[in-house]
């Protein structure tokens, strides 16, 4: 029986409420809208580069996500029991065909340490995560606690497959998400970052037009993203599709490479590389517009490939 | 339990699997059908049989169709990624993930109950043991009992196995009759029908007793050369032995075939020299004709004032002498298609001198009498060569059919009509000679070609059609079985079609794959059946519970075609020439001028009877006998020279002097 039953099956034993809740945000990680300005490398204005012609990778390419699911369980009193799921992968293309090379998955259990120790032996083989009991029962509060744990047990097998990948192979690895989540991914030369996400925009006045209307096709001047101080990085914005008539972030990503002259000398190969593996597109997803096919394929494989 | 039953329960398949057993809500696994998914490069195919192995359990099915799917939503959004382009989707870094999909068919659960859904485990091909118990095989192919006739070699993926028919099945008495059906010329239907006839001469198991084949060539020279070796591959050769049979001709075959209007030339295109020995004229006399008179007759003939006249003389007319105090007190002898007709002018004469109120002769009518002898007589105008007037008679061996031995009754060269009564008659004799156990076999198997012509779906109700039902719904009970073989089965009657235990397909026309009775086969199955290669087969038999893919070799004897290249029929002889080569045939060293010499002068009836007699007895002194059939020879009178009337001299004569 999967953790998340046994668990309801114990409360329900035990005369403790267990229901079956999707939490908010259940399926992904949580991020907060705000602008963090970035540094244009070179000096302002931020600047628009046409990149050329889609060209596909000449090297090996590997792709590497993680996906994050949690649902709210039961009660024990007042205090919630979460369940998640972690699992992370490194599928690498061969041939034209992604095999995985890496993969981890995790079953996680969180709520306050009163909650689990009366949950015993319907924790195993799930990791039980404590979360804090210094304020009084919030039952709200407790569940974004909960996200936050689970977003670092998803980074962190994330982090785990990245590195044993990298003692087996040296392929060019694409990450969909920021670089920034490990000092070894940003020293990493043949790591790049695939961002979808705009919760954080890096410019304001004309920089941020600029940014936003990016023609398809083109890139930016880099820029270094001001919330990556620790774990420096050279990003740079790059529109995959024609945005007319659409929102103006349809189509667009940051790339991410670690902060070397090496990889700044590269951002337009980069850019056709990324701008080559639009397709195959990865509908049905709504993100198809920035999610790259082969990370698409990786959170397919997690999210189908059974339980942890 | 067969020890390859247990076997198989207990062990797990020893090939690597090669796909896994799938089941939703939409397409669920069930106890007949089931469907897994494979490797993009897997070797399985439409018609591969496979095993699953569950908890316990095992399951045979065979791949009856196939679906491949990628993830893509719509095809608009290849469009978008290509950018419209068709040439830049093969440039795409990565390809959609695909998955191959396949249906199958359940053929059998390992353990039969409690019947239960296809358990979702691996999926493996099947091999030799598992094909035999896929097929159910195991019951008839091993022990001292077995009855497996090997028909050809099932092959998917590298393995491949031998598929057996059930003997008590093919020829009976469980079920019998074999039809095979595909497009002409690519479904290798005639092959398929010599193959399994000489696989079953050759694995007919003792136990079962005797058989034998009588075969009607009703086109070219389809069945002409069953005798003779032909050109067989390496491959070919390969098949037989996994099949445990040897690519020989058939050992011993007769071939039948009319003479022409001629009554010397045969009508048939094996009349090479060199193959006379083994050919003998087909001959038949008023007798042989008047006991099948129905099939004469067509729909608007058939009354009862006809029937009845026929049963008048076959009964007291024909074969035995008849007074008739009506007929002056005449005494007739109707032995032969001329005396009859002495008998008919007979009577005709009578009513005449009746006048008014002779239209009755015995309470036949006058119009029924005279309807009666244009049929009789018609069949022996139309099938001059085949009936004779004369009385002699050219047969089959009845009661003397030896154990696997073959008879060709070559009919391609003979009228519908008389066709009809070629197929009638030698059925009819097969049916009476096996009920009274005294045929010489136990078996006997009769192919008829182009069955849609003999026993179409629509039109009349035919004495042949009629026959041919009737052989197929009761022949398995006396070991008489219906071999046969159409372009179209839908256009054959369904029950003669239905009541064959085993059917065959070959390569088949899209629009007959159309009709309702193919309705039972998945479209992939129909597509696989469209573009069948030569020698490749589906089969349907009573132990397969859904139908098989199988290839045979090519059969080990001459096509029809190679026959005549290599044996090119003789010319038509003058009348001298080839009586001359019909006595060669039974005494090669006899000399052209010794038969010219006791020909000569005779009329041709008198040498054509004579002829025939010999050939039919086939003596120890065929010539001498030839020269007694001819009787003594009658020496014309030389008329005596007329004198003529001297005129008369007188003086006023003005030409008396010159």
């Amino acid at each position: 029986m999967p953790v998340g039953g046994r668990i309801r099956k114990f409360l329900e034993d035990h005369g403790h409420p267990a229901v079956h809740v999707p939490a908010v945000g259940s399926h992904g990680r949580s991020e907060d809208a705000k602008t963090a300005l970035a540094e244009v490398v070179g000096g302002a204005p931020l600047t628009i580069v046409p990149v050329g012609s889609p060209t596909p990778c000449p090297h090996s390419m590997a792709f590497l996500d993680g996906i994050q699911h949690h649902e709210l369980v039961g009660y024990i009193g007042n205090l919630p029991v979460i369940e998640a799921t972690v699992a992370a992968a490194v599928r690498e293309r061969q041939g034209r065909s992604l095999r995985t090379i890496e993969v981890v998955r995790e079953s996680l259990v969180l709520a306050r340490p009163a909650a689990l120790a009366a949950l015993r032996s319907a924790l195993e083989p799930a990791r039980a995560i404590a979360l804090p009991d210094r304020d009084p029962e919030h039952p709200v509060r407790d569940v974004e606690l909960a996200r936050a744990e689970i977003d670092r047990a998803r980074m962190r097998l994330e982090r785990l497959v990245r590195d044993r990948y990298r003692a087996k192979r040296d392929a060019w690895l694409i990450v969909d998400g920021s670089l920034a989540e490990s000092p070894l991914w940003t020293s990493d030369a043949r790591m790049l970052g695939v961002a979808k996400s705009h919760a954080t925009m890096p410019f304001d006045g004309e920089d941020l037009s600029t940014y936003l209307r990016l023609p398809f096709g083109h890139r930016t001047s880099l820029f270094r993203p001001a919330s990556r101080r620790e774990t420096p990085v050279f990003a740079w914005g790059l529109r995959l599709w024609p945005w007319a008539g659409k929102d103006v972030l349809y189509g667009l990503v940051r790339l991410e490479t670690p902060a070397t002259p090496a990889a700044a000398s590269m951002a337009d190969e980069i850019s056709r590389w990324v701008l080559a593996e639009r397709a195959p597109i990865s509908t049905p997803d709504p993100r198809w517009d920035r999610l790259l096919y082969g990370v698409h394929l990786v959170e397919e494989y997690l999210r189908v490939s059974g339980e942890p | 339990m067969p020890t390859a039953y247990l076997s198989a329960m207990t062990s797990p398949s020893k090939t690597p699997p090669v796909g896994r057993v799938v089941a939703t809500e939409l397409k669920p696994s069930t106890p007949h059908q089931f469907y897994f998914w494979t490797a993009r490069e897997s070797p399985v195919g439409i018609g591969a049989i496979v095993r699953v192995d569950g908890e316990g359990r095992v399951a045979f099915g065979v791949v009856t169709d196939g679906f491949a799917y990628s993830d893509l939503s719509t095809p608009i959004h290849a469009v978008i990624a290509a950018e419209g382009d068709p040439g830049a989707a093969w440039r795409d870094p990565t390809d959609r993930v695909e998955i191959r999909l396949y249906a199958a068919a359940v053929l059998r659960h390992m353990p039969e109950e409690p019947l239960q859904p296809v358990a979702l485990g691996e999926v493996h091909l099947a091999t030799d043991d598992d094909v035999v118990l896929a097929l159910r095989m195991d019951g008839y192919t091993v022990g001292p009992n077995a009855t497996g006739i090997p028909t050809g070699v099932y092959a998917a993926g590298g393995l491949e196995a031998p598929v057996y028919l059930d003997a008590d099945f093919l020829l009976g008495p469980e079920a019998a009759h074999f039809n095979v059906t595909g497009v002409s010329g690519l479904a290798t239907k005639t092959s398929a029908v010599e193959f399994l006839i000489s696989s079953t001469f050759q694995t007919f198991p003792a136990h079962k007793g005797s058989v034998a084949a009588v075969c009607f060539n009703v086109k070219g020279p389809d069945l002409l050369f069953l005798d003779q070796p032909g050109t067989i591959t390496d491959e070919d050769r390969r098949l037989y032995q996994r099949l445990g049979l040897n690519p020989v001709p058939f050992p011993n075959v007769r071939y039948y075939a009319p003479f022409k209007a001629d009554g010397v030339n045969l009508n048939s295109l094996r009349t090479h020299e060199g193959l006379q020995s083994t050919t003998e004229p087909l001959v038949w006399g008023l007798r042989e004709v008047l006991d099948y008179a129905e099939v004469l007759l067509n729909r608007d003939d058939i009354d009862a004032k006809a029937d009845a006249f026929i049963d008048f003389l076959a009964e007291r007319v024909v074969g035995k002498p008849y007074t008739d105090d009506l007929l002056e007190n005449r005494t007739f002898e109707v032995k032969s298609f001329a005396d009859l007709d002495a008998f008919f002018r007979a009577i005709f004469a009578f009513m005449e001198q009746m006048g008014k109120g002779g239209e009755v002769w015995r309470t036949h009518h006058i119009a029924t009498i005279r309807k009666v002898r244009n049929r009789l007589g018609n069949i022996s105008t139309r099938s001059k060569g085949l009936v004779t007037d004369a009385g002699q008679v050219n047969d089959l061996p009845w009661q003397h059919f030896e154990d696997r031995s073959v008879h060709v009754i070559d009919v391609a060269g003979l009228d519908p009509l008389a066709q009809d009564l070629v197929f009638a008659r030698v059925v009819s004799k097969l049916r009476e000679h096996l009920e009274r156990r005294d045929l010489g076999v136990q078996h006997v198997m009769v192919f008829v070609d182009e069955l849609n012509k003999y026993a179409p779906a629509d039109g009349q109700d035919t004495y042949v059609r009629k026959m041919l039902l009737d052989l197929s719904e009761r022949g398995r009970y006396l070991g008489l079985v219906l071999f046969s073989a159409q372009q179209f089965r839908s256009q054959v009657q369904r029950r003669v079609v239905g009541n064959a235990g085993t059917a065959v397909y070959g390569r088949m026309d899209s629009d007959e794959l159309a009709m309702p009775g193919y309705g039972t086969l998945s479209p992939a199955t129909k597509a696989k059946l469209a573009s069948l290669p030569k020698g490749e087969l589906m089969i349907r038999h009573p132990h397969f519970t859904q139908p098989i893919f199988v290839r045979f070799p090519r059969p080990a004897m001459l096509s029809g075609r190679e026959g005549v290249e290599r044996f090119p029929p003789a010319p038509d002889l003058p009348f001298m020439e080839a009586v001359v080569r019909r006595l060669r045939s039974l005494v090669p060293k006899v000399s052209r001028d010794q038969i010219a010499s006791l020909i000569d002068g005779r009329r041709e009836d008198e040498v054509r009877q004579a002829l025939h007699a010999t050939i039919r007895t086939r003596p120890e002194d065929p010539i001498a006998f030839f020269r007694n059939c001819l009787g003594r020879r009658i020496a014309a009178e030389a008329p005596a020279e007329r004198r003529g009337v001297r005129g008369v001299r007188g003086a006023n004569d003005p030409y008396a002097n010159s």
